[in-house]
């Protein structure tokens, strides 16, 4: 559905990507990871035609963005981190004036959007008197209009509060369920990421350094947490067998190893064994590990 | 019918915002002190004698309509420049800095259009502003001096020279050189469009328009390009006032028009060209 091949991106001689490709397929939600100036937005600007990439292209559902940006466009949803309303019109008429320039504006589905967000009762007021809550749900609306079939989502969920958070992430998943939409999703919120996406990739210095299921992610980890007594016999024995001491109580384990015979070894060695868990690491360890 | 959609959002967006309110609060304001000046101070004088002198009875042309052509060639060279400069410097800058043109930009219309659908917008809001300036004009001077009188018309930069006694001739005369201003206006306007199409600041987008006009409007008054007037935006955009003549001189009127419609081309496309080539990052 969605798909960049190879782009590259110069600002004032520095480089900002170098190469970056990935395939978003229908129905999936792939996450965007990276520093601040890893490459995202300006990923974010090339999908979205704003930005011009010296060479590559990025495709949405087969149409070139570069070629043919208005035909590509027109399946597209996009929410900006601090989206840029007009304050002084009511959400109505931002709603109005924003998907005009998508088409004909539709009374009935912009009604049908604004209910889904829940802002029925405040779109006649003018956007300066909305919360970022409310800024954050007039953003969906516009997104949804026309309804789209790939939802771009530029840290979407920054600023909001937990039950904010929460909300967002049933809506996104809820849509995806209901309709299929692909959805792109860049944000520093990891735990988002891991709770959302089916897939992530990761930018460093405009090179993408990862990319891969959380899922799987999380089952190449390895790492045991172990009460035992006495350590030191325990930590002799295990360095012996091929496992790394991480600390006091922490090894990593070679994927050839079976954790449950290394216990029974430890037992039949006269080690008190209380606790011998794995540790999942979360997206968040493994993103500082990529990008360290 | 997408287009008049858009025009309709653009238009709506130009009338909604609260600087516009202000603008024609500061005209009106103006406008008024104009009245004031030529219907109570000794202003009227210089006015009276100049009708006397070219054998006009002054009680009869001294009317609302003498007083509204005062109104909007006094309003539009003082606050009108500086007006439009500002609004049509901001119509682009403005959402650029404010982040509006992201949201804006994530649709499918292209650079071109959106710019197109903008610049109509300008070009309407410029128009209609000056037949405000125009109605509220007469509507002062109206109150002030009288409904009845006939029109003077006195511009010597231009050697225009005319009296007409019938008052819906005048009138007339001044509704045609309110369509005038307000497409002279639009080259002002479209000057700055296209500097609110660069990569800088709406302020800044207003304030080089300006010092340009006013370059302009310093220079052809210059002994040493008085030959060139005409080569002179600011003296192109005065020749609204042929339409005022008894006989309108229409190849110097169409000449000056081609000659602004070119430059409004040319800046828009300039303009384009900039904006085409920026990259907006989100």
């Amino acid at each position: 559905m969605l798909e960049l091949e190879s782009l590259h991106k110069k600002f004032a001689g520095k480089p900002a990507l170098e190469g970056v490709s990935f395939r978003v397929e229908e129905g999936e939600i792939y996450g965007l990871l990276g520093h601040n100036g890893a490459g995202k937005s300006t990923t974010l600007g090339i999908i979205l035609g704003m930005v011009a990439p010296d060479s590559g292209e990025a495709r949405i559902g087969g149409v070139s963005v570069q070629q043919k940006r208005a035909q590509a466009l027109r399946a597209v949803g996009s929410i900006f981190e601090s989206p840029c309303f007009y304050e002084y019109l009511s959400g109505w008429e931002n709603l109005r004036i924003l998907s005009s320039y998508s088409g004909p504006f539709d009374k009935a589905a912009a009604e049908d959007a604004i209910e889904r967000v829940g802002l029925t009762e405040r779109i006649g007021s003018k956007v300066r008197t909305y919360s970022h809550g409310m800024r954050q749900r007039l953003a969906l609306a516009q997104a949804l209009l026309p309804m789209p079939r790939v939802l771009l989502l530029d840290e979407p969920t920054d600023g909001l509060d937990p039950e904010g958070i929460k909300w967002f992430r049933d809506f996104i998943l809820g849509l995806r369920r209901e309709r299929g939409m692909t959805v792109l999703f860049n944000s520093h919120l990891l735990a988002e990421v891991e709770q959302m996406c089916d897939r992530v990739a990761i930018l460093k210095k405009g090179k993408r350094v990862y990319e891969g299921s959380v899922a799987s992610l999380q089952s190449e980890e390895k790492i045991f947490e172990l009460e035992v007594d006495p350590w030191p016999k325990a930590a002799k024995f295990l360095e012996l067998q091929g496992c790394k001491i991480l600390s006091d109580g922490r090894i990593s384990m070679p994927p050839e190893l079976d954790p449950a015979v290394m216990v029974a070894a430890l037992v039949g060695l006269e080690v008190r064994v209380s606790s011998f868990a794995p540790v999942r690491h979360s997206l968040e360890d493994l993103y500082l590990e990529i990008t360290r | 019918m997408m287009f008049l959609g858009q025009l309709r959002g653009e238009l709506r967006k130009l009338f909604a915002r609260p600087r516009t309110y202000m603008g024609y609060a500061a005209f009106f304001i103006m406008e008024l002190l104009i009245v004031v000046v030529y219907r109570f101070t000794d202003g009227q004088r210089y006015m009276r004698q100049l009708m006397e002198r070219n054998g006009l009875e002054s009680d009869f042309y001294y009317s609302s309509l003498t007083l509204t052509f005062l109104v909007m060639i006094i309003s539009m060279a003082l606050l009108g420049s500086i007006f439009f400069a500002l609004v049509a410097g901001d119509v682009v800058a403005k959402e650029t800095e404010d982040g509006n043109l992201r949201l804006v930009l994530a649709r499918p219309i292209s650079r071109l259009r959106l710019l197109l659908v903008k610049y109509a917008a300008v070009s309407i809001y410029t128009f209609t502003f000056v037949f405000f300036v125009g109605i509220s004009g007469y509507l002062m001077a109206g109150a002030a001096v009288g409904w009845d009188g006939g029109l003077f018309v006195s511009e010597p930069k231009m050697k225009v020279f005319a009296a007409y006694g019938d008052w819906t001739e005048g009138m007339l005369r001044l509704a045609s050189g309110a369509t005038g201003i307000g497409i002279s206006m639009i080259t002002l306007s479209s000057l700055a469009f296209m500097f609110s199409c660069f990569r800088i600041k709406p302020a800044a987008a207003t304030i080089v328009t300006l010092a340009i006009l006013f370059v302009d409007m310093i220079l052809q008054n210059f002994p040493f390009f008085r030959p060139f007037q005409e080569y002179f935006i600011t003296w192109r955009m005065s020749c609204w006032v042929y339409l005022f003549e008894y006989d309108v001189s229409w190849p110097k009127l169409i000449e000056a028009y081609a000659f602004l419609g070119g430059l409004n081309f040319t800046f828009f496309l300039i303009g384009y060209l900039a904006f085409q080539l920026r990259d907006f990052k989100t």
